[in-house]
This record gives structure tokens, C-alpha cells and sequence, in this order.
């Protein structure tokens, strides 16, 4: 036999179906598996797609009358209270701006380019700025537009945003603060945490947004929306801090004595040598702190902010539409799927990059 | 005679209880080479990273280039710019290559020009015979080239001392002469250096002294012919024995 007649690997496919199909019982099992999954699929197509209402020409809920797919239409008619919330309507352009702005900032922070500590930080001072005007107004004759009639993705998007941004460095002192020579520092933060830690998220939105103001000056209060982002940020910094101590634990000894034998200072150690190997090792949890963070901001309902998910029951809570909110929570779920799959798709992405010549 | 290096006087240390130094005094000349040699757990490697404060010593003195070694952060950042340390474990920076290995310490803590510091660099990577590494990360190259850009990075401080903490032990057999050949290349040139190791081959050849340790005290020391030759401490015999049978 010469070597030209020797058959090649099975190619995918080939080895797929002699998997499935190779005895009597894989076929019945597969058969059945696959006439399911089709069927499924066959009902799924049919509900959301080949019977679904996409628009309504009167804006009424008439048109998905004894329709038996999804009423899209809703989403046609109400989709800027749920991007928008109670945004005085005339004004949504400065909402769906600000929104763009926030994310576009969001997005170039993830290039290398901007990896450097001016850059990064000038990127999101200015992002913020043009968020804030648009949205809060009463500069170059926006009409102002206070914190309370903000909503929607766009309130979400800021929150979030600005409690991640607060939050992270607050995260990474922590670990530092928790890994203290001095005892006193070390345990104080510990408790801190601890603290932190053992209170649900509500408690803290809550004592943030209704009890502080019983218990500090007036001065000092500022906006209840940065009273919570703060309790917000607090909340992420105590667990990410954690994560990050995981990263520097798993250090050998050996590079912080190099580093000190090489005579470098602690910030210059810390810096240069630690914080860079530590977040790397930290990455993946530091990700799923992003994820489930995010998804927390829906909590913020409880304490009157109408994020995406409270404006998202608003637009079917109305009568009218009250029939369709299976359609309308699909619709925010494909929201939040966008952004968490995106954070996890670039956290798959940074692991791959930081990996590059290390074993 | 030359000038003073270090100076070391009744110098004792403790972890917790437990007396790991008993009693050190040593005095090391300006390009003097020394080798310290002994059991494991006889407190050799604690001795010479008391020298730079990676660890602390607890009673006595020890003085280092006319620095004392006490709690003042400004001295042992001092001592430590002027001490250059080899690890049995190399301890490479792993998320920076090579070049930056070598860079970092001089442009942080004695301000080089990125450009100075670079050009050192590449002359001491050079001069360890690894050039052409000098792009790579740590994590690609091998135990005897780690070490020896470990030993670039110590260099490029420009160091007055050198410390080797058992810098071929953690090696493979065959990678064991290319660290020693730049070792006694180094020594050659009249660096001031201390090494702990169980290369008698390299104390024969290098050392103007060997220090025999043993739970915690320094037992015997002398010229490298009278500590071979005739070794007075019956413990010292006995180590050497040992390590000198296979």
C-alpha cells in the first residue's frame, strides 16, 4: 500500500457522527437527543421570530391581539423608557450621548494603548465631565436635569461605571492595608472587610441613601446618587480586595526579596514588582467580581433609582402592555447578556496577552 | 591592608526561641573572596541575608561599607544599593524580559537615564555571555541563563559586594560550570564577594578564605590550603568528609 492511499484523520464531522451513531443504543439516544433539541429550537424559532409582531404602526397593543408569538412591539413602542427611564423625553438625546460616551471610554480603556496611568486617567476624567454635563445640565445651555429623573441603561451604565472606578483602587489599598507590617493597620482592615463583607448590598444602598443623611452634616452629604455609588464601590472593594490578596499570596517569597535586595522602595516594589504579577494572578476572579457587580446594579431599585430592570417593568407595568412582559424582560436580559459577555470575552483576552512569555 | 567591606561583631539572631546565629564576628576586607560552607540548617544563608536586611538581626552589630545597619530606612536602602544579591532560585522578574530584569533597579533607585541603564545592561549581559537573550522573558530561558541574568541584574547596580546565596544548587549538572565560569571571572576582577556554596572546586580556586558553619557558629575559617589541607575541627573533618567522598 503506498502512502498516498493511506486515509487521512477522520475530519470532524466524520468523527462527530461515528461517535453518535456507532452502536444501536447511541443512535436511539442521539435520535431522541436531537429530535428535542429541534423541537425546542422548532418552538423557540416560532415564538420569537415566525409569529412574533415586530412593530405597531398606532403605537397601541392592538396589533398583538390573538397573536400566538412574541409581541415585539413593545419593545418598538417602549424601548425609550427602558433605555431612558423618566428622562424628560425631549432631552433623551443627552441620555443616549452620555450612555455612547460612557461606553466608548469603557471600550478604550480596554486598549493598550491607553495603558498608562495619565492616559487612563485623563480618559476618564474627561469621559466623566461630558457624562455629567449632558446629563445633569446647566452648562452651555443644557437644561438641568437633576440625578433623581435620571434612568434606565443609562443610569445603570454610570453607576456602574463610577463604582468600579472608585471601587478598584479602594480594592487594591485594601489588599495593601490588609498585608501591613504594622498589626494595628493589617487587623483594622481586615475587620473592615470583614464588616463589609457579612452585609447584604441592600443594607448598604439602604443605610447609603436613607440613614447617612440622619447621621452626617449637611456638607458632607452630597447627591444621594454618589452616596451610593460610594456604598456601591465599598461593597466591590471588599471582595475584589480579597481577590487581589489571593494574587499577591501566590507570589514566591522571592520577589519581594529580590526586589528589596535590588534596593527598591515599597512603592517602588509594590508597583513595579507585586501589583503587576498579583492582578494578573487575580484576573479571574477579578472578572466574576466585574460580572456579578454588574448584575448587582439592579438592586439600586429599592432605594427609588430607576435603573434598567425597574424602567424595563415600568414599560410593561402600564395596563396596556401588561400581557407582554415575558418579551420585555427577554429584552433586558439580552442588555445585560451584551455587557457581561463582552466583560468576560476581554477578561479571556487580557489572560491570553498577560500570558506571553510566562510559565 | 586594605580597607574594611563588612564588619560583623557579636552578632546574634533569633526566630522566635530559637537561636539560628550564635555569636557571629567576620570581617571582610575590600576584594576579599569569600566562601561560606556547612550543613543545612547551620545558618549560613541566614548570615549572609542579615547583611542586607532581608533578614533582621537581633544583638551585635554589623557595619557595611561605614553604613550601620540598624533600623534606619535610609541606611539599609544604602546598603542595599551598594549589596548586589544572587538567589539559589534566580527570583527573575517574570513579567519583564531580560532588559528590563536588568534596568529597573538602576532607573528606580539610582535614577539612571533609561538610556545609561540600558547600555550597562546589554554591556553586563554581555559580559555574563547572554546578549542575545536580552528581549526574551525569563520564563524562556534556562536554569544556568537565568542564573547568570540574575547575576547581570546584580551587576548592573554596580554593586561594591556581592552575595551568593547557594546560586549553582538549584541548578542542573550541566549548567552548574557556565554560572561558576562567571563567578570566577568576577572574582578576578577584584569584586568583594561572599558566597555560600558546596562548590569546593570553586572555594579552591577563588576564595581567599572558607568559613566552616555549624549550628550557628562560625566553627573554623582559614586560607582554602589549610581549610582543605588540614582542617583542625573535628566537625569540619566530618563535613568534609562527606561532601568530598562522592
Amino acid at each position: 500500500m503506498s502512502v498516498d492511499t493511506l486515509s487521512p484523520l477522520p475530519g470532524r464531522k466524520q468523527s462527530l457522527l461515528s461517535r453518535l451513531f456507532s452502536r444501536p443504543l447511541d443512535v436511539v439516544i442521539s435520535v431522541t437527543v436531537l429530535l428535542f433539541a429541534a423541537s425546542v429550537l422548532w418552538q423557540l424559532s416560532k415564538w420569537a421570530i415566525i409569529d412574533a409582531v415586530w412593530t405597531s404602526p398606532d403605537a397601541t397593543s392592538e396589533v398583538c391581539r390573538g397573536v400566538s408569538g412574541a409581541c415585539w412591539a413593545v419593545i418598538d413602542v417602549r424601548w425609550r423608557l427602558i433605555v431612558f427611564g423618566l428622562f424628560p423625553y425631549e432631552e433623551q438625546w443627552r441620555s443616549s450621548l452620555a450612555c455612547i460616551v460612557m461606553v466608548i471610554v469603557a471600550i478604550l480603556s480596554c486598549v493598550p494603548m491607553f495603558w498608562t496611568a495619565i492616559r487612563l486617567s485623563a480618559l476618564w476624567i474627561v469621559g466623566f465631565s461630558i457624562f455629567y454635563a449632558l446629563m445633569a445640565g446647566g452648562v452651555l445651555g443644557l437644561t438641568p436635569i437633576a440625578p433623581d429623573k435620571w434612568g434606565g441603561l443609562t443610569l445603570t451604565v454610570f453607576i456602574y461605571a463610577a463604582g468600579m472606578l472608585i471601587g478598584m483602587p479602594m480594592a487594591i489599598a485594601l489588599a495593601l492595608m490588609r498585608r501591613a507590617t504594622l498589626p494595628v493597620i493589617a487587623r483594622t482592615t481586615g475587620i473592615i472587610i470583614d464588616s463589609v463583607r457579612s452585609l447584604p448590598l441592600i443594607t448598604i444602598l439602604f443605610t447609603a441613601a436613607l440613614v447617612l443623611p440622619f447621621v452626617l452634616p449637611e456638607w458632607l452629604l452630597g447627591d444621594k446618587i454618589w452616596r451610593v455609588i460610594l456604598g456601591f464601590a465599598l461593597f466591590f472593594a471588599a471582595y475584589e480586595a480579597e481577590n487581589i490578596r489571593s494574587g499577591i499570596q501566590a507570589l514566591p517569597s522571592g520577589q519581594e526579596e529580590a526586589a528589596r535586595a535590588l534596593g527598591l522602595t515599597y512603592w517602588q516594589r509594590t508597583s513595579r514588582i507585586i501589583l503587576p504579577q498579583a492582578l494578573r494572578n487575580a484576573l479571574p476572579p477579578t472578572i466574576n467580581q466585574f460580572v456579578i457587580s454588574f448584575k448587582e446594579t439592579s438592586l439600586i431599585v429599592i432605594i427609588g433609582f430607576f435603573d434598567v430592570m425597574a424602567s424595563g417593568k415600568a414599560a410593561y407595568g402600564s395596563g396596556e402592555w401588561s400581557f407582554a412582559w415575558v418579551e420585555v424582560y427577554v429584552f433586558v436580559a439580552l442588555i445585560y447578556f451584551i455587557f457581561v459577555f463582552s466583560l468576560s470575552r476581554y477578561g479571556a483576552y487580557l489572560e491570553r496577552r498577560l500570558r506571553v512569555g510566562q510559565h | 591592608m586594605s580597607e574594611t567591606a563588612i564588619q560583623i561583631r557579636n552578632m546574634n539572631k533569633f526566630f522566635g526561641t530559637f537561636h539560628v546565629l550564635k555569636n557571629i564576628n567576620l570581617e571582610v576586607a575590600a576584594s576579599e573572596r569569600i566562601v561560606i560552607c556547612g550543613p543545612s540548617g547551620s545558618g549560613k544563608s541566614t548570615l549572609i541575608r542579615c547583611i542586607n536586611r532581608l533578614e533582621e538581626h537581633q544583638d551585635g552589630s554589623i557595619n557595611v561599607l561605614g553604613t550601620e545597619l540598624d533600623d534606619n530606612v535610609s541606611h539599609i536602602d544604602q546598603i542595599r544599593r551598594e549589596v548586589g544579591m544572587v538567589f539559589q532560585h534566580f527570583n527573575l522578574f517574570p513579567h519583564l524580559t531580560v532588559l528590563e530584569n536588568c534596568t529597573l533597579a538602576p532607573m528606580l533607585a539610582r535614577k539612571t537615564p533609561r538610556g545609561d541603564a540600558e547600555a550597562a545592561a546589554m554591556r553586563y549581559l554581555e559580559r555574563v555571555r547572554i546578549p542575545e537573550q536580552a528581549a526574551k522573558f525569563p520564563g524562556e530561558l534556562s536554569g544556568g541563563q537565568q542564573q547568570r541574568v540574575a547575576i547581570a541584574r546584580a551587576l548592573c547596580m554596580a554593586p561594591k559586594i556581592l552575595l551568593f546565596d547557594e546560586p549553582t544548587s538549584a541548578l542542573d549538572p550541566e549548567m552548574i560550570s557556565e554560572v561558576l565560569d562567571v563567578m570566577v571571572s568576577l572574582a578576578k576582577d577584584g569584586m568583594t564577594m561572599i558566597c555560600v556554596t558546596h562548590e569546593m572546586g570553586f572555594a579552591r580556586q577563588v576564595a581567599d578564605r572558607v568559613i566552616f558553619m555549624d549550628k550557628g557558629e562560625i566553627v573554623e575559617e582559614g586560607a582554602p590550603a589549610d581549610f582543605f589541607g588540614a582542617p583542625r575541627n573535628e566537625r569540619t573533618r566530618q563535613f568534609l568528609n562527606q561532601i568530598l567522598s562522592h
